[in-house]
């Protein structure tokens, strides 16, 4: 019941945003939500979504794939757009009850279903293209300046690797200990959930034990292999810039040219 | 050379209440001394609790003697800045294959011992590629550690520990969690390491089997080698090995209870062949 989760659910395929440099695309990913916020008016979301349509059929991802993200985020849309489109003060254009519509309310709920649908699709775009392990190194490489301010982000990538790497192993690790207690009569699935939450103790203690015993293994077999932090690493797979990366990053600064134009243009604003 | 000695090594884990009273103390290792020689397969027999995986320790400098002294390579373990060449020398790999495995593609994790010691990037490539090919597990360099089964798992950490290129490997019960087809291959892949690199091997371990073709066997008991010697020398001592509850392998066993009834066959039989040959003989 457990291995049905996926995290940084990666899509392998072939295709140039794969193999783009992550720092490449942790940059374009930022830029893109600032983008969002930059402007409220028509040209601007079509653009916005003509470019991350265009990104989504280079990446070769079928867009189902990427819908599949979106449903767990469906009703949290649904509540700030029902809210939104009830609660805006404005002129008028259906009232039944005590209930509101207005045509600012309208607008506004529609921009943000739009932003939010970009914004997750354009941030599911980075992790179906990048592994969790370009991930990671991307970050170490593209934060590196953070260390002047004492940021340790070599340990901070290291982590995050280590509990991605961890994830299945303690997944399988909490079957197991369902399954060992539910075998010695624990009952799991009936009553409210505070009786749910309750039952759930006897397996966090036994996963808690595991984990932190597996961790002082893990710190062992790192230290044995002459692990000491950061300093003077080599890489086994270093990130280097290629041209392609280089008209990414030009493709992205004409994009933002363009958004930030079109923000300023009062033109086509809509409020 | 040995290339690891120890002299009077004491080792204790202390036990201690809430308050930091000392409630017990647990001598695992007592005034151990031994000498390994390089490029021997060297077996450490004992069962539960008798030192074997602290003494295993002692050997990569994870932990330090309370006293005496463990040389590595001729350097003292407890000399802080000689450390990482001890451990690059004497390389370690642990029981558990899932808690030991750093990397999420199994060329990634081979690569984690080369990359801290900061081999150069083209290096590391060469190395990791050697090391796999060594265990036998080179299809399988792009492939999840997850998907892989017990016995592939300790091939790949047993790579991960060749890449840094030591003069010794430890294996500390490398085959205690796996299934009986992935001891075989764990211990093949170790075997096969000292014969071809040369790599002196310490394989620690209550699996007698895995013990026959060793150069030299120590055999543990609380905290103090009790007995070592050959294979064979260790294993015609049936009475003491029971005496200390360890299993003597089947062979050996039946050689031992037929000599016991009459039968004139020599001392020490590990294989089938030689107890087949042995039989054919009494005639």
């Amino acid at each position: 019941m457990l291995k049905d989760i996926t995290l940084g659910q990666y899509y392998q395929t072939e295709s140039v945003i794969h193999r783009l440099d992550p720092r490449v695309k942790l940059l374009g990913t930022i830029l893109y939500f600032v983008s969002l916020f930059l402007f409220n008016n028509p040209v601007g979301y079509a653009i916005a979504t003509i470019f991350l349509a265009t990104v989504i059929i280079m990446s070769r991802v079928p867009f189902s794939f990427m819908i599949r993200g979106m449903r767990t985020i469906v009703i949290l849309m649904l509540i700030t757009v029902l809210i939104n489109l009830f609660v805006t003060q404005g002129d008028v254009v259906l009232s039944f009850w005590k209930l509101k519509i207005t045509k600012q309310g309208i607008i506004l709920a529609v921009q943000l279903a739009l932003r939010i649908t970009l914004l997750i699709i354009g941030s599911s775009i980075m992790t179906l293209t990048t592994t969790p392990n370009h991930l990671t190194d991307g970050l170490e490489k593209g934060l590196r300046f953070l260390k002047v301010i004492k940021v340790p982000v070599h340990e901070i990538a290291m982590m995050m690797s280590i509990s991605l790497r961890f994830i299945p192993i303690l997944l399988e690790e909490t079957d197991r200990i369902m399954k060992a207690q539910l075998a010695r009569g624990a009952d799991l699935e009936s009553g409210n959930l505070f009786k749910r939450i309750k039952a759930m103790v006897p397996i966090l203690v036994p996963l808690f034990i595991s984990a932190f015993r597996r961790a002082g293994d893990l710190a062992n077999a790192m230290e044995a292999r002459c692990y000491h932090g950061g300093e003077g690493r080599t890489k086994m797979k270093p990130l280097k810039y290629k041209s392609r990366d280089a008209i990414a990053y030009l493709i992205l600064a004409a994009y933002m040219v363009v958004s930030i134009y079109l923000g300023r243009l009062s033109l086509f604003k809509i409020m | 050379m040995d290339i690891i000695k120890t002299q009077d090594v004491l080792y204790e884990y202390i036990r201690r209440d809430d308050e930091g009273e000392v409630t017990g103390i647990t001598t695992a290792l007592d005034h151990i001394s031994l000498g390994i020689k390089k490029g021997d397969f060297i077996a450490i027999l004992g069962r539960n609790g008798s030192g074997k995986s602290t003494l295993a320790k002692h050997f990569n400098a994870i932990l330090t003697p309370e006293e005496g002294t463990v040389w590595v390579d001729g350097n003292d373990t407890s000399d802080e800045d000689k450390i990482w060449d001890i451990r690059q020398t004497a390389g370690m790999v642990f029981q558990n294959p899932d808690n030991q495995i750093i990397g999420q593609v199994v060329e990634e994790d081979v690569g984690f011992g080369p990359e801290n010691m900061g081999v150069p990037t083209e290096e590391i490539w060469k190395r990791v590629e050697e090391s796999l090919k060594a265990v036998g597990m080179y299809e399988y360099r792009k492939h999840s550690p997850n998907k892989l089964s017990g016995g592939q798992k300790q091939r790949v950490s047993i790579a991960g520990v060749l890449a840094m290129k030591p003069k010794c490997i430890v294996l500390d019960e490398p085959t205690a969690m796996l299934d009986p087809k992935g001891r075989r291959e764990v211990i093949d892949a170790a075997r096969e390491l000292n014969k071809k690199e040369g790599v002196t091997v310490i394989l620690i371990t209550h699996y007698m089997e895995e013990v026959i073709n060793a150069d030299r066997v120590f055999v543990m008991d609380g905290g103090k080698i009790v007995m070592q010697g050959t294979p064979k020398q260790i294993f015609s001592l049936v009475d003491e090995l029971k005496a200390l509850r360890l299993d003597v392998p089947q062979v050996t066993l039946l050689a031992w209870e037929l000599k016991k009834k009459g039968l004139n066959l020599p001392e020490g039989i590990l294989t089938v062949e030689e107890l087949v040959e042995g039989i054919s003989r009494c005639r």
